[in-house]
């Protein structure tokens, strides 16, 4: 479990994390989401008492991370899989750093297996791809064998298979009741591995919702009819919100397609178009419109 | 000591040791300081011989191979922290072990540690060395038995020790590498050696006299100069200036973001 209280965090004049307040349930993977900038990262940091809040606070079971003497024990972390000596080993990486929590070097081989690194063990970690990098800190993560783990874009730049192995790990390690958080910017690869989503921008709290709710109100779909007014009527009653739409289409939320048919029929009205056609990634685009750091303009 | 310090000081060495480049560095260092220490105790024969200069059999076996060492050993102070920074390693560091003043205290003792144990077989050396190349010059050997000699000696591994850890000191305070190592050699090497040549009398004085490193090395001398300070007071003025530098490196380290 961990417990983000009212967490702010300034750099200079600017303010990466603004008052954010949410849980991290155990037994479910938490996808925390938000465009570049938003401040995931800062968040993360903060949980593990890398950067200091200025004001507000982070738990995790209940206590602060800087205070935890043998922390890999309790919380795992990937941040950054890059941050290796490129002349250093796979299995000295995670030597140096399992014996600084007393972590035995046997556990070090049970993590090179898990991650599908023991051919490649003793090799410099300089020489690996992004996908073998990003195992190596995910072998990191887990050598204390954590009840909590952070994984920060875990699957930036990886090929599908990766993709794959890394979803099925996540939602493996939640089924086992721990904690889970993993950030990321793409609403598509969430939607497929989170149970529960946690979306910021520009350092606040936008949405803290199931997933399977933010599927359902993402529903979207485009209807152009002649004789509007009255299916715009029709559908305020039936409890759909309308917005207009370009060449004076309208936007439908809350209705499915085939429930908008039904209205058409029941106002009379002659349907010309009906497409549903907001994607998942378009729902969370629209979230976070108002919170995008650099914004390209329509042209 | 406790057991999660014990943990973090294998961790460290490990580490120092795991990078391939570390070991032989130091090695080097160790050749430099004997074969540049033999080199400079011939010369100081032929000076002896020529009735020039005051001799001191100990002190110039071991100071010459010490000018060109200690850069190796301060730059491997330096890199044990910036090769961190420079990797993002020590986000990760900082994570394993969040309590950084833990952190930095296995840093300075395994390096501190290091940097001594090959002090003492370097300045043993150099000494043991330098001693037979004088003798062969027709000049006066020293030996371990006369007075001053054996503090002489093993202080110069001490001083191994504090040029590493003003690296060490140097790579938190500045985290980069070349700008830790440009203010390291200025400090040990430019200031003390070229700056009394370049300095105004007075101030190229006081630099001979209290400037860290040249107190520091009169520590390292058997016949004391009256214009120079007492040996141990030397050493206690580097030790000190050292300190002092650490002191601000834990300050900073502790209360920055990573």
């Amino acid at each position: 479990m961990i417990e983000i209280i009212g967490l702010t965090k300034r750099y200079g004049t600017r303010t990466a994390v603004d008052d954010l307040t949410f849980t991290v349930r155990p037994g479910q993977v938490t996808g925390f989401l938000g465009p570049n900038g938003a401040g995931k990262s800062t968040t993360m940091r903060a949980i593990l008492g890398l950067d200091r809040p200025d004001a507000g606070g982070v738990t995790v079971n209940g206590r602060g991370y800087a205070g935890l003497s043998r922390p890999m024990r309790e919380v795992g972390a990937l941040l950054d899989a890059r941050a290796v000596h490129p002349r250093r080993t796979a299995r000295n990486h995670l030597l140096c750093l399992a014996q600084t929590n007393g972590i035995s070097a046997a556990r070090v081989d049970e993590v090179l297996a898990l991650v599908g690194l023991e051919s490649v063990a003793r090799n410099r970690a300089g020489g690996f791809s992004l996908g073998m990098g990003q195992r190596l800190g995910i072998a990191v993560a887990l050598l204390g064998d954590p009840k909590v783990l952070l994984f920060d874009e875990p699957v930036n730049g990886l090929d599908p298979e990766g993709i794959k192995w890394i979803r099925e790990l996540m939602r493996g390690l939640a089924a086992e009741g721990r904690t889970v958080l993993v950030s990321s910017h793409l609403m598509s690869e969430m939607a497929q591995t989170a149970d529960h989503l946690i979306v910021i921008g520009r350092g606040r709290l936008i949405a803290d919702i199931g997933v399977t709710e933010f599927v359902r109100q993402g529903q979207n779909v485009l209807v152009r009819a002649e004789g509007q007014e009255s299916l715009i009527h029709r559908l305020a009653e039936a409890g759909a919100t309308v917005t207009p739409g370009a060449d004076g289409a309208l936007i439908v939320t809350g209705l499915e397609a085939r429930e908008i048919g039904r209205c058409a029929l029941d106002a009379g009205v002659v349907l010309t178009e009906l497409t549903p056609q907001r994607s998942l990634e378009q729902a969370y685009m629209d979230l976070t419109r108002d919170s995008v750091e650099f914004q390209t303009s329509a042209a | 000591m406790s057991a999660a310090f014990a943990d973090t000081v294998r961790s460290e060495w490990t580490k120092f040791r795991t990078i391939p480049a570390n070991v032989p560095t130091l090695l080097s260092a160790v050749v430099l300081m004997v074969g540049a220490g033999a080199l400079t105790a011939n010369g100081a024969a032929e000076n002896y011989r020529a009735g020039r200069a005051l001799f001191d059999a100990t002190y110039i076996s071991m100071y010459g191979g010490f000018l060109f060492a200690q850069i190796t050993v301060g730059a491997l102070g330096v890199l044990v922290v910036t090769h961190e920074y420079a990797t993002g390693l020590i986000r990760t560091s900082t994570t394993v072990v969040p309590r950084r003043g833990r952190l930095l205290a296995a840093k300075v003792a395994t390096y501190g540690l290091i940097a001594l144990a090959m002090g003492l077989v370097s300045s043993f050396g150099a000494y043991t060395l330098g001693q037979t190349v004088i003798a062969a010059g027709g000049a006066p050997a020293a030996s371990l038995s006369q007075p001053g000699v054996l503090r002489a000696v093993t202080g110069m591994g001490l001083i191994w020790a504090l040029v590493g850890l003003v690296g060490v000191a140097l790579g938190i305070l500045l985290r980069a590498t070349m700008a830790a190592t440009t203010v390291l050699v200025a400090v040990n090497f430019i200031i003390p050696v070229i700056g009394p040549r370049l300095l105004p009398d007075a101030v190229g004085d006081w630099v001979t006299t209290y400037w860290p490193i040249s107190a520091g090395l009169q520590i390292t001398t058997t016949v004391q100069n009256p214009e120079r300070v007492a040996p141990w007071t030397g050493l206690g003025v580097m030790a000190g200036f050292t300190l002092v530098l650490l002191a601000a490196a834990f300050a900073v380290f502790r209360s920055r973001d990573t």
